[in-house]
């Protein structure tokens, strides 16, 4: 019963300086929402470089024989091709899949050479895949049979002094017996990614040409997949991956592709935890301060309470109310805050096109992401936080002598 | 020894106090006994600095002894911790202050109200008390105000209320009118004395202003912290 007078009195001592209670709920809520923003804009980044690196052209995963990954030699082709395709088939988590071919060759014309991968693709499959069709910027993609067809970079054809329709030769080494094959190109089409890998070092042909070109049979060298749910990528406990890794070949997620993307966000949560500590360090110090100066103006007002009667740990309580009553109003301050510049951002987007990171180029806007628990869970951090920082003066306020206080004041 | 509670609402006994001011020792008081009996009207008087403060904080509690015993109300203080003697105060002693005795957000009749919520008065008896008390002090259209709408002698007035709505053993006031400009301090303390004949309960104040002590029953002197002169009047 008595709870609810002190709760009354909490209540109406915040809203009684009322700037003094604006600029910390400010401050507070201002903590509150730099925190809400920050992890959603690592969680867009996150969403944003999963998706540049994998669905340019990496997949969210790949099947292909153990030990071609590091070597990419031509005779490493996957175990079993036909049985493994027939199986993913079935799986109801892969959305769709591809079959690739890989080799490393030289690409000639009048003007100069450079190595560049070569990649055997199935046109109607890759597709779904890659973005290789609409990076197009000039040309068209695969169309028809004729196996001739041939899609570089932009940089590439700059280098080579190329366009559409001007001829190539590409040189490879065969499987098993390691003869050089060498094939004339048209080039079909020329894409930009503004991913120099991708532009410069990649030239894309159909997988028949490539397997015939290779003497490869029916073989192929890489399944890329892509799943419904995206996080299967990032799930390497998935029992999905065991599946595969059999037979010699070996089934992995983009973590495991790409470990240093795993690794940036890794840091990047890190760096979130940063920020918190940083946020709730600042923060920290103007709730003790707005306590203590509230405190000491009424030191005659909180040694009157306890002369009349009122218990020490009363005081205490009533200091902790006060911390709670300004939480509410910071969190609620900061919810708000947090919510219209997030919207704002989710809406408009942040511009990274173009930048790498930790290996990965931003291809398209930054949106970050906004969750409901970014709303439940750091204002419930900051409330607690809030209230937990407030025990100090508490303890300070049910300690106090009730002749002291009267006297200090004066 | 334990003393006859009967004699006296406060008895005290060879009381000291030394202040350490900065690590200089200040001695407040300096050995004082005296028994307060029931229903007197006391006034303590004495220039500043002479230990009234600190005499009135020694025995309602609000302040420890350096040595010597006081009992109230026939409780040894000293003997209580600090809980104990927070509840003791609210059930058995009325404060009133020199100014700003009123919690500033709550209304006349929410601080009067207080020290029954603490006590757990059920809200109907608690509603009658604050009732009774505001219409006999003359504060009922004050209720809903809060203490900055009041003027000074306003506010000392309704701390009076609060000080007596409890009806506690003992009322003490430090200092009451010494805000309050003479004819309305002569007015609170005419008001006070009257309460104290009507309900005979025992009133303890301080006071410096020759006017104010006229009205005791009883003036016991302090000089540098020790009783100088202790006479009782009727
Ligand atoms: N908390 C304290 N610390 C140091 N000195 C004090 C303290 N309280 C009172 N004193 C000193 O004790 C003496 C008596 O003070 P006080 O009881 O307030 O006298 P009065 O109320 O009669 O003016 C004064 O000299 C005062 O300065
Ligand atoms: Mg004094």
């Amino acid at each position: 019963m008595t709870l609810m007078i002190y709760c009354k009195l909490a209540w109406r001592n915040v809203l009684r300086n009322k700037r003094r209670t604006l600029i910390a709920g400010i401050a507070i809520g201002i903590g509150l929402a730099a925190l809400i923003y920050v992890d959603a804009l690592i969680l867009g980044m996150e969403d944003n470089m999963v998706k540049s690196a994998t669905s340019s052209f990496l997949g969210e995963g790949q099947i292909h024989r153990e030990g071609f990954r590091q070597t990419f030699e031509v005779d490493l082709t996957v175990n079993n091709l036909a049985e493994v395709v027939e199986s993913i088939k079935q799986e109801e988590v892969v959305e769709s899949f591809t079959l690739r071919t890989f080799c490393f060759g030289m690409i000639s014309s009048p003007a100069n050479v450079s190595s560049v991968s070569m990649v055997g693709v199935d046109p109607a499959n890759e597709r779904h895949l890659s973005q290789v069709d609409e990076a197009l910027v000039e040309g068209t993609y695969f169309e028809g049979d004729d196996d001739r067809q041939l899609l570089i970079g932009r940089k590439l054809a700059e280098l080579l002094e190329v366009g559409l329709g001007d001829r190539v030769v590409m040189t490879a080494a065969q499987a098993g017996t390691g003869d050089l094959a060498q094939e004339m190109f048209r080039v079909s089409g020329i894409y930009y990614f503004n991913v120099p890998q991708m532009d410069q070092y990649m030239a894309f042909v159909l997988i028949s040409k490539a397997r015939q070109m290779l003497a490869l049979g029916d073989e192929a060298h890489q399944i890329a997949l892509k799943f419904h749910d995206a996080y299967l990528g990032r799930d390497q406990d998935h029992p999905f991956w065991n599946r595969y890794s059999r037979n010699g070949n070996e089934a992995v997620g983009w973590t495991v592709l790409l470990p240093q993307l795993e690794a940036a966000f890794e840091l990047s949560g890190f760096s979130t935890l940063i920020v918190a500590i940083i946020l709730f360090g600042v923060v920290s110090l103007g709730i003790v301060n707005t306590l203590f100066m509230s405190l000491h103006e009424r030191m005659f007002e909180f040694g009157v309470m306890r002369a009349v009667g009122t218990r020490p740990v009363a005081m205490g309580q009533l200091v902790i109310l006060e911390a709670g009553a300004l939480a509410i109003l910071s969190v609620v301050l900061g919810m708000i805050l947090g919510f219209v510049t997030l919207y704002i951002s989710t809406r408009i987007g942040i511009d990274y096109t173009g930048i790498e990171f930790a290996g990965v180029t931003f291809r398209e806007l930054l949106y970050p992401v906004m969750e409901v628990r970014q709303f439940i869970v750091f204002p419930l951090w900051v409330f607690a936080f809030t209230v937990g920082i407030a025990f100090y003066p508490a303890i300070y306020a049910a300690r106090l002598t009730p002749a002291k206080a009267m006297r200090k004041s004066f | 020894m334990e003393p006859n509670n009967q004699a006296g609402v406060i008895i005290a006994e060879a009381v000291t106090k030394v202040y350490s001011d900065n690590g200089v020792p200040v001695e407040a008081v300096r050995g004082i006994d005296l028994t307060i009996k029931h229903g007197e009207f006391t006034a303590i008087v004495g220039p500043s600095g002479s230990g009234k403060t600190t005499f009135l904080n020694i025995v309602s509690g609000l302040d420890s002894v350096t040595s010597g015993r006081v009992w109230l109300a026939g409780r040894l203080l000293s003997e209580m911790s600090g809980r104990e003697l927070s509840d003791f105060r609210r059930d058995s002693i009325g404060f009133i202050f020199q100014a700003y005795n009123l919690i500033p957000v709550l209304s006349v009749e929410e601080n009067i109200e207080y020290i029954m919520l603490l006590q757990g008065v059920g809200k109907s008896e608690r509603h009658r008390r604050v009732g009774r008390i505001l219409e006999k002090l003359g504060l009922a259209e004050f209720a809903d105000r809060v203490p900055v709408k009041l003027s000074g002698g306003q506010q000392q007035r309704v701390a009076v209320a609060r000080a007596m709505v409890a009806e506690p053993v003992l009322v003490l006031a430090d200092e009451p009118t010494a805000n309050l400009d003479s004819k309305t301090g002569a007015g609170l303390l005419d008001m006070m004395r009257e309460l104290n004949q009507t309900t005979g309960m025992t009133f303890v104040f301080s006071t410096h202003d020759r006017a104010i002590m006229e009205r005791a029953t009883r003036l016991v002197t302090l000089k540098d912290g020790r009783v100088d002169n202790d006479e009782t009047r009727d």
